[in-house]
């Protein structure tokens, strides 16, 4: 049945009314997914110092999830914790539960290596290895064992970080020659390129020009349709673009987590409010 | 910078708060006119009509200014959509009142020295609703926005008796038809001013809760 209001549309725009409509790009979620990952009452210790603080949060699948909170909230090292990227400061402590997709990462049985490449991490600033693109990109996957064509490989990460059409004649040459931008999109792909089922990104965008952190955005943006995107963010207005859900942290304790559009238009804590609309922080 | 920001702000709504008042006296005039069949008062009330149009605009001007140049969020967002919408709503009460005053410049002395019944009745509740949703709008209450939906239904019904009289006493003077239609005229923009008023209410409770109410009856 077509409406009167789609023929009108159609006569305007010169569409056919009976085209089939495109696709959504991002699956339909069911509300009651299991989350990928599950921070349960999670305390995390520098020495005497709780940077994190009885935290509970879910992270819902396929979706990107903003946390954002003033310098030292404990935003980064939550998100380390994610991946056990904590696990090399000495003085670390870390007490409740942090489950990945149904399991304690931290139980003692837990291999960090491989909890790594499903749950990648991409950093402030872009930190390529002084090698050639394509090496930057293969060499996670051969020592992790691929075995299909890395050709194939390098491609397909390329084309989903949005990097292709731009080093594809260039493969072979060192990644530093890319600019800071590319470098940062190269590191999704190196990410990426292990088929990992979680990017955490830290800071993605802070170390790049408002171009280059346009295509990152728009890059996570089409990246949640096959990957779950949890993004630590100074800058509010990104987190307000490119994320569905927002967290916001405060001296190391969750003051509300929601919709994003519920966070920035009328969120429940006066605290989250000050933070938005610039009163502290 | 936040503080530069909240001072814009705060400079905007108390503009936008001055226009209000100037709404509300263009209204109050444009009551005494039709009242009092003053026909001078009424010319008067069609010239300041252009101080609301001008004002209007100015407003506008800023408030797009403020979202582009600051991108607010949270009640600084809400407060801003709210201004806008006001600012809408303020300028089309004026344009109501304008009218109300042109069409009481036509209306027969005789008649008006009748008394004009319903009329009479309608514009101190619509002049109320306007003070009260200003007032709602200056304090961000939406106590003071429910007592402009209540009268509402006043005027709607009001504004039903006003047509059912001039259908019958119309036929029964067809002498002063153009009188009873400048009447209906009249009852029709008080009608619409009381809609832009339950308006500015409206946009008052999601400024206050961030709840959207309009059409919740529908």
């Amino acid at each position: 049945m077509v409406s009167a209001a789609d023929a009108r549309f159609a006569l305007r725009e010169g569409v056919s009314v009976l085209r089939p409509q495109r696709a959504s790009a991002v699956p339909v979620l069911d509300p009651r997914e299991e989350p990928v990952i599950s921070v349960q009452a999670l305390t995390i210790r520098y020495g005497s110092f709780a940077a994190v603080k009885q935290v509970s949060l879910d992270i819902s699948p396929r979706k990107v999830t903003a946390i954002i909170g003033p310098s030292g909230c404990g935003k980064s090292t939550l998100l380390r914790a994610m991946n056990r990227m904590n696990d090399f400061i000495p003085t670390i402590a870390v007490e409740g539960k942090l489950l990945y997709r149904g399991a304690n990462i931290y139980d003692a049985a837990s291999d960090p290596v491989d909890l790594r490449r499903r749950i990648g991490m991409v950093f402030q600033k872009p930190n390529p290895f002084p090698k050639s693109i394509f090496k930057n990109i293969a060499w996670g996957a051969r020592i992790n064992g691929f075995r299909g064509s890395l050709d194939d490989l390098v491609e397909r990460a390329c084309r989903q970080a949005a990097l292709w059409d731009e080093v594809k004649d260039k493969l072979h040459q060192n990644a530093y020659a890319l600019s800071g931008g590319q470098q940062q999109r190269l590191c999704i792909a190196r990410t990426i390129a292990l088929q990992p089922d979680v990017l955490l990104m830290d800071e993605p965008c802070s170390a790049l020009d408002p171009i280059a952190t346009s295509r990152i955005e728009d890059l996570i943006d089409q990246l949640k349709a096959d990957y779950t995107v949890v993004l630590v963010t100074h800058n509010m207005q990104q987190a307000a673009r490119v994320s569905d859900r927002t967290a916001f942290m405060y001296l190391g304790e969750l003051i509300e987590v929601d919709d994003t559009n519920v966070i920035f238009t009328k969120p429940k804590h006066q605290r989250t409010h000050d933070y938005i609309t610039g009163r502290f922080g | 910078m936040t503080a530069h920001f909240v001072d814009l702000l705060d400079g905007l709504k108390r503009r936008s708060l001055r226009m209000a008042s100037l709404v509300e006296d263009i209204l109050e005039e444009a009551g005494e006119a039709v009242s009092r069949a003053d026909h001078a008062l009424a010319t008067r009330v069609t010239g300041r009509d252009e101080d609301v149009d001008a004002e209007e605009v100015q407003v506008e001007k800023e408030v797009i200014r403020l979202l582009a140049l600051y991108q607010p969020v949270g009640s600084d967002l809400r407060l801003l959509c709210t201004i806008l919408k006001v600012n809408n709503d303020l300028e089309r009460i004026a344009d109501c009142a304008v009218n109300v005053a042109e069409r009481a410049r036509h209306v027969d002395p005789a008649m008006a020295a009748d008394g004009i019944g319903e009329l009479d009745r309608m514009i101190p509740i619509v002049r109320q609703m306007l003070r009260h949703a200003v007032q709602a709008y200056s304090t961000q209450s939406s106590a003071d926005a429910q007592r402009v939906f209540q009268d509402e239904e006043a005027v709607d019904a009001l504004y039903g008796q006003v047509i059912r009289r001039v259908v019958v006493d119309a036929a029964r003077s067809p002498e002063y038809m153009a009188s009873y239609l400048d009447l209906l005229s009249v009852a029709k923009n008080l009608e619409r001013i009381a809609d832009h008023t339950t308006n500015i209410a409206e946009d008052v409770v999601y400024l206050t809760t961030g709840e959207i109410v309009r059409h919740r009856s529908a």
